[in-house]
């Protein structure tokens, strides 16, 4: 399965930090009936994710949801501890973005969107994409190559709506 | 299995620095030293952060004054998560060196290795704390519950060697 415009994510189970401990949750019911902005990068800490890319959609997160989207969502080939902790530290939690853990990787493998590098110590991450999606289709697609944030970032898709 | 008496396999792990993305190789800091390596599930998890770090970052002094040339944290997660867990831990001030076993492969070679999926907790390393001797485990504290630390802990093996 590939990102295209007018297709779908493939189902998957992400793991997130609640109130009580680390919690599953269906992206399916995330999605369904609803506006909602999807991003992926490929993990918490790492250089670009921290200084740009989740910074743009911190940014931008009230002017997506001037726009009807009703959640936005970071995903990434992490665990919910780590993601808590990231999440804290860079604010990506109190402007209201949801993280969520592809902790085995599997989603991000069936989306063909994981790459490895060892000598980052970087194994079945996540290259970077963002999404609009309205009742699970996908609206919008900025697909970035492996190792580049451009057309990923929050303003670059925030033009495109 | 991790034994006592068990020459331990060589491994590379990727470190990030200032300069950028570095290998080290573990047989390097092993040979003819003698060394404290503790291990833990994951970095941000609430035992490691409350417990089992900082009884390393209390007795590092304590453990130099010993003889041990090097302390070194082991955990299944990336250099980048690592590098700002030691600094928000305080142990890269204590002088503790964080190994990113990123790929996992040298916990499973030890047999440490175990998955909690509902956790997000995918293939990390299991609890334990020894004293490496020329690359020999000279001693071996093995936790065996989960969510515990109490012999894996720093003035436990301190006071075993």
């Amino acid at each position: 399965m590939t990102i295209s415009v007018g297709g779908k994510l493939p189902e998957a189970t992400f793991v997130k930090m609640g109130a009580e401990g680390p919690e599953s949750i269906s992206l399916g019911s995330l999605l369904a009936g609803r506006k909602v902005v999807l991003f992926a990068l490929p993990g918490a800490y790492t250089g670009p994710c921290s200084t740009s890319h989740i910074p743009s959609f911190i940014r931008t997160a009230d002017a997506f949801r001037a726009k009807g989207v009703a959640e936005i969502i970071c995903v990434s080939v992490n665990d919910p501890f780590v993601l808590k902790a990231w999440g804290e530290a860079t604010g990506a939690t109190a402007a209201g973005i949801t993280l969520l853990g592809d902790a085995d990787g599997s989603y991000t493998k069936e989306l063909k969107m994981d790459f490895t590098a060892p000598h980052l110590g970087l194994i079945g991450r996540s290259s970077r994409y963002a999404l609009v999606l309205e009742g699970g289709v996908i609206t919008h697609a900025n697909i970035d190559e492996p190792g580049v944030c451009d057309i990923s970032t929050g303003e670059a898709l925030l033009a495109t709506l | 299995m991790l034994t006592e008496g068990m020459k331990l396999p060589d491994a590379t792990f990727p470190v990030v620095t200032d300069d950028g993305p570095q290998t080290v190789k573990l047989s390097e800091r092993l040979n003819g030293r003698r060394v404290v390596i503790f291990a833990v599930p994951g970095a941000f998890t609430p035992t490691c952060d409350s417990a089992h770090l900082p009884s390393f970052v209390r007795t590092a002094d304590a453990f130099r004054q010993k003889g041990i040339d090097e302390i070194i944290c082991i955990s299944v997660n990336d250099p980048h998560v690592m590098r700002y867990w030691g600094r928000l831990t305080g142990t890269a001030d204590a002088g503790i060196s964080m190994f990113a076993d990123a790929g996992a492969d040298f916990t499973r070679e030890i047999g440490m290795d175990y998955s909690n999926p509902d956790r997000g907790m995918l293939n990390r390393s299991r609890r334990y704390a020894m004293l490496v001797e020329d690359g020999v485990v000279t001693r071996l504290h093995l936790e065996e519950l989960t969510g515990v630390c109490e012999i894996s802990g720093g003035e436990a093996l301190l006071a075993a060697i």
